[in-house]
């Protein structure tokens, strides 16, 4: 994953690796990230319009950034990724989180009504599952065979088509039973996400159920035996299990534990953003500046950690911070 | 025989009455599904304590059984297994487990088991163990237990104390601040204009040095809120220090401890061993909680009321918007307008609006009332805070006009309707007695039709009580953290955003991040918003049947 490049070289992750406990459940963020420091004078509104993904997250955020601020407002909407530009555009929001990176065309018409480009903000690391029912055996899917399972493009390489269970190498009882497919609707970062990194961009299956939101298709998967579906790691419940993915045929199919995350070993591991609209040589104003400390702080990225999502690493947090406040 | 039976309409009444009870299982299977389901919510569960084959212990809630599909046929049919809220999601990750059934070789209920409620991270169960003050133990056993609650109550007064102090001091200085610094914006944009149309000299000057002295009022009265805010702050950090430093160490069904900070506890109860009595008492609490707190983790426990409060709200606003115009529009419609093919027109255009889709209302609200007239509003009153809306996003009162609009066509027919109603001999008596056109007309005929508007008015809130998808445009949102109305000047603040229980309960059941645990909430929302609806709903027809008795006492008949 070349997004994630940058980050896998970046020394102080092995530290967070180490630090992963050995079940893999109960996680703890980077020691060395700075506890929140509150400063005076700081009041107002914060608008956030963008992922619902990232929904749950962001009220997260506002919990805890409204123990330091007690009087700050929150409105937080998530109604999809592609949301996040025009409201940060039209001023209306000026936080825009997104599951996915800003499109070119998202980054011109920002341009073209400011002059200068929104400022991406990195603020956690989250594995987009693969989900099936719990009482699914299937070991693991190569990328080429989730490709074929849910888009009908086959562009990652895959023979055929799969459409049903035997045909995925599930046997007794699972015998030619079509899969039936869950999937996010088009406003969705996560659907963009899938479309791009697992289908090689191609198109998926008509027969895909969309979902208006990221509980939804998990919830569709854990009542109907043979389902699949895709969903953030944070929406995880008793109902399904989340498959290991490999990259391709031969190679070890990978989990979703936290340490192949933060590794880049994942095959489906992605960055959550927050885009901010801010002036080049202009601070941010002091409200969203500390609430952008704030995500980046202990604090924030425990809310993060209990979100569901995965925390990045202090260094990390630090080099993020630095693009948008000017110490 | 054929012939006979079929004259007699009996298979005409038989599909009639058939067709009713297919209705009434639906409205009631229905009802009944939320009601239980919702309800069930607040009683005190039983915590069971399960052996497991491999000799592991587990605790919990049982929240569902099911049958497990047979590989490849019907032969062994009759395993199952049952899904247990194992709680603790801090220690097991997951609030909810599976276990089959086959592998339960014991099931227990120990009295001595506790569930602790928390603020953060959901309920955690176990047995206490210790109660420590600063690391030392300060209570064991049975003791813990008779010591907690005077405990929980003082955490409870200083959690209160300190949103008294985070929320209304510390707000009103930040409102204080607030308002000095868009003063301060705003003198720097008329320096700024002033400059760019200079003409004479010395009235600028003065001009300058009068806003370079308001100027220098802004900035101190911006410090002094600055020293006070200091001070509060001192204040809540002295509470937070008085609040910690108590825990509760629970011992988990594995053998493993759990430290819980006594500050983060909302209550604790022994479920196995409570009485019928204590059960019914702890339902009523956890009721009233349920109706009059705010959520927590992200909507998936604690209470409802910034939703309940936004959508009663939101229709009551509606409902002040729509009546007077849609009383007037009709009246004017019936009782004025000459009958030709222009007002027949019209009557056709307001049936259909009735039937237009109600997110064609939200984009039209969307489109008209914030980015028109909102947008509108922000340039010409409150350009220090552009590009920050005020009215120009979604608000309460841009949804609640968006509802009345939607709402109208209900209320013109129903008013319209009512006025058909009033019996001509009445319209005659009133002429008879000299009365003018518009005599007869306010006074004898809006007010027999007044039955007739009210059941328009009660379609309308019905109508509009259930509408989500309007309101996703219109300022609808999952948190909000202040309600349209507060203590501080203007007291109501309509250009907030707000929380509605439809939305409450669309967000829960797409977006939540824990869908299970957040289950029994949504149908404790779906039920209250089914009570809201029939209270609203009750609160109409006790008026309009008040109004029909009085009506017919002081009527002609």
């Amino acid at each position: 994953m070349k997004r994630l490049s940058g980050l896998v070289l970046l020394p102080s992750l092995l530290v967070a690796v180490l630090l992963v406990g050995a079940g893999g459940t109960v996680l703890a963020v980077d020691p060395e990230l700075p506890s929140y420091q509150p400063v005076s004078g700081v009041s107002g509104t914060i608008i956030s319009v963008g992922s619902d993904t990232m929904n749950n997250m962001m009220a997260l955020w506002a919990e805890g950034f409204r123990k330091f601020y007690p009087n700050v407002r929150f409105e937080i909407e998530g109604k999809g990724s592609s949301t996040a530009p025009p409201a940060l555009i039209s001023g209306a929001a000026q936080l825009g989180p997104m599951s996915r990176e800003m499109t070119a065309s998202e980054i011109d018409a920002f341009e073209n009504a400011f002059g200068y480009k929104p400022t991406l903000l990195r603020v956690g690391l989250d594995a987009l599952a693969v989900y099936v029912h719990r009482d699914n055996p299937i070991e693991g899917l190569t990328l080429a065979q989730v490709d074929a399972i849910f888009s009908k493009t086959l562009r990652c390489g895959y023979p055929e088509s799969i459409d049903t269970w035997s045909e995925a190498g599930l046997g007794g009882d699972w015998v030619n039973r079509p899969i039936s497919l869950y999937g996010r609707n088009s406003a969705s970062g996560t659907y963009g996400y899938f479309k791009e990194n697992a289908l090689c961009g191609g198109d998926y299956k008509d027969t895909v159920k969309e979902q208006p939101g990221s509980a939804a298709v998990v919830q569709g998967v854990s009542v109907d035996r043979y389902g699949i579906g895709y969903s953030g790691i944070g929406y995880i419940t008793s109902g399904v299990r989340a498959v290991p993915l490999a990259r391709a045929e031969g190679q070890p199919f990978i989990d979703t534990r936290v340490e192949n995350v933060v590794s880049g070993e994942y095959p489906l591991a992605r960055f959550l953003y927050v885009y901010v609209n801010k002036a080049p040589h202009q601070p941010l104003p002091p409200l969203v500046e500390e609430f952008v400390k704030f995500i980046f702080s202990r604090e924030g990225q425990e809310a993060v950690e209990r979100g569901g999502y995965v925390s990045v690493p202090a260094s990390f947090a630090a080099e993020q911070l630095a693009r948008v406040v000017e110490e | 025989m054929n012939r006979g039976f079929w004259r007699s309409g009996d298979p005409l009444v038989w599909t009639a009455a058939g067709a009713l009870a297919l209705c009434l299982i639906m409205l009631f299977g229905l009802v009944g599904l939320v009601a239980f389901r919702g309800l069930a919510y607040f009683w005190p569960a039983e915590l069971v304590q399960l052996e497991l084959a491999d000799g592991s212990l587990v605790v919990g809630q049982v929240t569902g059984r099911e049958r497990i599909p047979a590989p490849g046929g019907t032969g062994a049919a009759a395993r199952g297994r049952i899904q247990l809220k194992v709680g603790n999601r801090d220690v097991y990750g997951l609030d909810f487990r599976w276990i089959e059934e086959d592998l339960i070789t014991g099931w227990s209920a120990p009295p001595e088991l506790a569930v602790v409620e928390r603020l953060e991270q959901g309920d955690a169960y176990g047995v206490p163990v210790r109660l420590l003050q600063d690391g030392e133990v300060a209570a064991q056993g049975d003791e813990i237990l008779e010591r907690l609650p005077a405990m929980l109550a003082e955490a409870a007064a200083l959690r209160r104390e300190l949103r008294r102090l985070e929320r209304d001091v510390v707000g009103d200085i930040n409102r204080r601040i607030e308002a000095a610094r868009l003063a301060l914006v705003r003198l720097e944009r008329q320096a700024g204009g002033g400059a760019a149309s200079l003409q004479g000299v010395d009235p600028h000057q003065e001009a300058a040095a009068r806003g370079q002295e308001a100027a220098a009022r802004h900035r101190e009265a911006i410090a002094r809120a600055q020293a006070q805010y200091e001070q509060v702050l001192q204040e809540i950090a002295a509470l937070r220090r008085q609040l910690s430093g108590r825990t509760l160490v629970l011992a988990l069904a594995g053998g493993s401890e759990l430290s819980v900070d006594v500050a983060s506890i909302v209550r604790i109860y022994r479920p196995n061993a409570m009485s019928p009595g204590e059960k019914l008492g702890f339902y009523a609490a956890k009721l009233w909680e349920f109706l009059s707190s705010e959520p927590r983790e992200s909507n998936t426990e604690g209470g409802i009321f910034p939703a309940l409060f936004g959508t009663v709200l939101l229709v009551l606003i509606m409902t002040v918007a729509v009546v007077p115009i849609g009383v007037l529009a009709a009246v004017y419609l019936k009782e004025y307008a000459r009958d030709g093919w222009f007002t027949r027109a019209l009557w056709i255009a307001i049936r259909n609006l009735a039937g237009v889709p109600s997110i064609v209302f939200g984009i039209f609200g969307l489109g008209f009332f914030i980015y028109g007239v909102g947008g509108s509003i922000d340039r010409a009153f409150f350009p220090e805070r552009l590009p920050a809306p005020t009215f120009g996003t979604g608000g309460i009162l841009w949804a609640s006009l968006t509802l009345a609009l939607l709402t109208l066509p209900v209320v013109i027919v129903a008013t319209e309707e009512g006025l058909a109603a009033v019996p001509r001999a009445a319209r005659e008596a009133s002429y008879a007695l000299g009365a003018t056109r518009f005599e007869t007309v306010w006074k004898v005929v809006v007010p027999g039709a007044m039955p007739g508007i009210l059941t328009g008015v009660i379609l309308g809130i019905a109508r509009a009580t259930g509408e989500v998808a309007p309101l996703m445009m219109t300022g609808v949102v999952k948190l909000a953290s202040e309600l349209p109305v507060d203590g501080l000047f203007p007291f109501i603040h309509l250009e907030r955003k707000f929380m509605h229980l439809g939305f409450f309960i669309y967000d829960l059941g797409f977006q939540s991040p824990n869908v299970e645990a957040a289950r029994p909430m949504l149908f404790a929302t779906a039920f209250t918003l089914l009570a809201v609806v029939l209270v609203l709903n009750g609160a109409g027809i006790g008026l309009r049947n008040r109004i029909r008795a009085r009506i017919e006492k002081a009527g002609p008949g």
